[in-house]
């Protein structure tokens, strides 16, 4: 469809080129970033101080060595490529990381990722698949409780959680045990809908 | 082509991709040898640069590269650079700060925590320079004020009025935060720039980028097929986007950029603050004849937020033959405020909407009763038609779903079994009906693929379920097969989304291609029979493939409105159009309970009821209006920015502190669209329903805080505080 005929399209100055240069070179000695998911060898070394974790991501055991400052959220999504989880705060304040780590619903951004060695952890690509959606998944869908589907991983995530608990027993439970998943495009109606739904069909509503 | 019937009940067309976790937002794109950036933002909220130490941070390890002002000396700031129709300022190309947490290094490494790590270190030395923080400071500076609004005689027929009412109302900063935080990751890939950004306008990323770097726009792809919110804020060229793209340049390599929530606070746009004068006269039997609205609106004062637009809707609510608006802007030491949902409609509204109920408790009128006495048949403003005028409608149906007859008129009258103060508040709201250009490609093949190529962005206002649905009713085509590809400069041309003009300028330009399609089929091989698909006609003429394409404008206008877009430009129009005005209509119900001791704010049930012309997915449109009732709560009862006057700085810039309305915040809202064709508009019937959703929910909070209480609070957020 383009035009290759064109001149370079990139005029970059002689300064550029000299600086970038000795920059490429120091960053071509890094091991290329692994955008494989769950992989159990061959893992890049990361320049800081790292630490050598073994965990169970989505049924998948791998071991990994990670940034000690690195939390769960970013191994997730930087050395993983499971992008499912969301940063939307990275401070604990939005819900859209939430995970589970051992079961148990966490916000992946406050997790440090060396937290996890020796657990279990599961994302949203781990909970159901496009042939067997979970219960939650399709009730999301049903009750549209979504719009831009940014904070949809970490809600149903918590969702399942919050039903696991023992607190999807009435809306004004659910209002409570949900309201550490923001959704600024404001599904909540929907999202309290598809938990009663999804609670149902889980057999703990 | 068909009628515009009511289309078919349809899911939601990417809700399976969302609950997987599927959808690839920008900054979710994995890339070979990715490197991660972070910027340091200024301490000082004016003055300048004197000196920048970068040896601590560029001897992080896994540290690539430490960007400041010395590299970034020669990008071009161009009309475009900002989003095609403001000049903009763009950081890191000089010494001198502006505002507080402006951009003064860009740190490149490895890794996202070497990045971070790195830009805390990074040492600047300033020299301060005196500021204004907010317009209420010392050294702001009000422009003249500008004539919005004007019909009849105003100022007489308010001096001769039975009935005035004169009141001031405020609204605080607002940020939007959607909650995908704003990101840039470039890299170059064959010759060609390729920018992705979660961005409701690829078209001026692509030719801004390209205006600032000097680079050929041919040869810039600009990606944005989902937005995490956009609400606005991504309506531009981000101030990061040109520096992450040539840092990416430079560096031979993939760079992304995921701004902190914090700095986005400070580098990206927001509501700005806003003041209201609104003067009502009315008969004493409840004719409103007169209506004086004076605004004041924050503004940066290195940038032009074009101009504030408060009269533009409030004044189509109700049939007043003498109105004046006025509007100025108010510059302060900010960085640039932005459009944000009903941008100039919701404070606007807020404010009207409260006065209107100011006068109905004057005249001693029901609220809504007033409302619908002043009704309009034309507008008063233009003397033209509107294409459609249903508030009254929105009005009536949403009373009798809210139960409204069952109200007692006096304030501070209704009362809860559990002590809790009740009060009911209704308000009415319109947002302009507006159309864009657009262009749509429709390939449909014989194996069962169909792709739509169509100008647009999807942030989740369903814009992939409004083109869909318009296509599956008037193509018998395989709907598991779709594909819809927006918001993708290498899909198609595009135009900027917002507005709520999406939908006015896609759907009719779906109804456009398909015609043309169904054309050059029947040119093929006669009209399909009844029962008969695309993909088997396909077949039969032993056709792969076929494929048109269209170009659509907006109703009036001319081939200039395209060429605007194909050069990076907007081009809008409406709600004035040379032979009517189009606006889209909602009705709010709210109810609030107030509780008696700690006079806790809580709103257990909202109505609300809107006209869009016809509705092209109920489910998303539903879910549009209830979102849009979720800011009004919010914006009623908790948002604002607080600002430090002493440092120019956001105190509470995260998600902890800047409440947005939780789960636990919203009660039941019940949203009913009526759901009227509207033909004269454009050929869909359709108009813009995501900003109209906002408009007067704020101030049906504000009203039935005042039915609950006897209190008029006249500024947002209502707090506890101003209860007690």
């Amino acid at each position: 469809m383009h035009d290759d005929d064109r001149p370079p399209a990139f005029p970059l100055t002689r300064r550029d080129t000299l600086r970038a240069g000795s920059a490429v070179a120091a960053a071509s000695v890094l091991p290329p970033l692994s955008s494989a998911a769950a992989s159990t060898q061959s893992m890049p070394l990361e320049p800081g101080a790292t630490t050598t974790i073994t965990t169970v991501v989505n049924g998948e055991p791998i071991t990994i060595a990670v940034d000690t400052r690195a939390s769960l959220l970013d191994v997730l999504r930087e050395r993983l490529a499971l992008t499912g989880a969301k940063k939307g705060c990275d401070h604990g304040q939005c819900g859209a990381c939430t995970v589970h780590v051992d079961g148990r619903r966490v916000a992946a951004c406050l997790t440090l990722a060396a937290k996890v060695d020796g657990r279990e952890v599961t994302t949203i690509e781990g909970l159901g698949e496009e042939a067997a959606l979970h219960p939650m998944q399709q009730a999301f869908i049903d009750h549209d409780a979504l719009q831009c589907g940014y904070c949809t991983p970490g809600q149903i995530m918590a969702a399942v959680a919050c039903v696991r608990e023992g607190n999807a027993t009435s809306r004004e439970r659910i209002r409570d045990a949900m309201s550490g998943n923001i959704c600024r495009c404001g599904a909540y109606v929907g999202i309290v809908a598809a938990i009663e739904d999804a609670a149902a069909k889980m057999g703990q509503g | 082509m068909s009628a515009l019937t009511p289309t078919q009940d349809r899911m939601r067309i990417d809700a399976r991709d969302k609950v997987l976790g599927r959808p690839l937002f920008a900054a979710d794109i994995p890339l070979r040898g990715l490197l991660h950036a972070m910027t340091t933002p200024a301490r000082i909220a004016k003055g300048r640069i004197t000196a920048i130490d970068t040896m601590a941070a560029a001897a992080v390890p896994g540290v690539v590269r430490v960007f400041t002002h010395e590299d970034f000396a020669d990008l071009r700031v161009t009309p475009a650079t900002l989003g095609g129709n403001q000049p903009g300022f763009q950081p890191l190309t000089g010494t001198e700060i502006v505002f507080r947490g402006q951009p003064v290094a860009l740190v490149v490494a490895a890794t996202l925590e070497a990045a971070t790590e790195a830009a805390e270190l990074v040492e600047v030395t300033y020299e301060a320079a005196p500021f204004t923080a907010t317009m209420d400071e010392p050294g702001a500076e009000p422009q003249p004020y500008e004539t919005a609004v004007e019909a009849g005689d105003a100022a007489a027929a308010m001096a001769s009025a039975e009935v005035t009412v004169d009141v001031e109302y405020r609204h605080p900063q607002n940020h939007h935060n959607p909650l995908e935080m704003i990101s840039t990751t470039a890299h170059v890939e064959d010759g060609r720039l390729i920018v992705r950004e979660g961005t409701q306008n690829t078209n001026a990323l692509k030719f801004g980028t390209a205006g600032a770097l000097g680079l050929d726009p041919q040869r810039v792809d600009a990606v944005s097929p989902y937005i995490g919110g956009g609400f606005g804020q991504k309506n531009v060229l981000q101030l990061q986007s040109v520096l992450v793209s040539r840092a990416a340049m430079a560096l031979g390599r993939p760079v992304k950029l995921v701004m902190p929530r914090a700095q986005l606070f400070h580098t990206a746009s927001h509501r700005p603050a806003s003041r209201h004068r609104i003067r009502l006269g009315a008969s004493r039997a409840g004719r409103i004849s007169a209506a004086i609205y004076e605004s004041d609106q924050e503004n940066a004062r290195y940038d032009h937020f074009l101009r504030s637009a408060h009269n533009e809707a409030v004044s189509r609510l109700y049939g007043i033959p003498n109105y004046l608006g006025r509007e100025r802007l108010v510059r302060v030491d900010t960085n640039p405020p932005g459009h944000m949902r009903a941008p100039h409609e919701h404070p606007g509204s807020y404010a009207f909407e409260s006065a209107v109920d100011e006068l109905s408790y004057a005249l001693g009128m029901d609220p809504l009763a007033l409302r619908l006495a002043n009704d309009a048949e034309r507008d008063a403003i233009s003397g033209k038609p509107f294409t459609s005028r249903t508030l009254a409608a929105c009005l009536d149906r949403g009373a009798a779903l809210f139960g409204w007859s069952e109200r007692r008129a006096a304030p501070h009258s209704m009362v809860a079994e559990d002590g809790s103060l009740v009060g009911w508040g209704v308000a009415s709201g319109a947002y302009k009906g507006t159309m864009c250009p657009c262009v749509a490609r429709l390939r449909v093949q014989a194996d069962g693929l169909t792709r739509l190529s169509v100008s647009g962005h999807e942030m989740g206002q369903g814009i992939r379920s409004a083109v869909g649905a318009e296509l599956m009713e008037l193509l018998p085509i395989r709907a598991d097969r779709l594909e819809i590809r927006l918001g993708d400069t290498t899909a198609i041309d595009q135009h900027h989304t917002a507005g709520s003009w999406g939908t006015g300028g896609a759907v009719p330009a779906v109804r456009a291609v398909v015609g043309r399609f169904m054309a050059a089929l029947t040119e093929l091989g006669g009209p399909l029979r009844p029962g008969e698909s695309v993909h088997t006609r396909l077949m039969a003429l032993k056709r792969p493939v076929l494929e048109v394409e269209i170009e659509h404008l907006g109703t009036s206008q001319g081939p200039d409105a395209l060429e605007r877009m194909r050069r990076g430009g907007v081009a809008v129009v409406g709600p004035e159009y040379p032979d009517f005005v189009s606006f889209s209509w909602i009705a709010h119900f709210v109810e609030v309970r107030v509780e008696p001791t700690t006079r806790r704010i809580r709103v257990p049930r909202v109505v609300s009821v809107a006209d869009c012309g016809r509705v092209m997915n109920r489910r998303t449109a539903t879910s549009q209006v209830a979102g849009g009732v979720v800011w009004g709560i919010g914006a009623a009862l908790r948002e604002a920015a607080e600002i430090d006057p002493r440092y120019g700085f956001v105190l509470n810039n995260d998600l902890a502190d800047y409440v947005v309305p939780v789960n636990a915040d919203i009660g039941a809202i019940t949203v009913d669209l009526l759901d009227i064709a509207d033909p004269m508009l454009n050929a869909s019937g359709v108009r813009g329903v995501g900003e109209v959703a906002m408009v007067g929910a704020a101030a049906a909070v504000a009203n039935a805080v005042y039915h609950a209480t006897g209190k008029r609070i006249r500024h947002l957020p209502i707090r506890i505080d101003d209860l007690l």
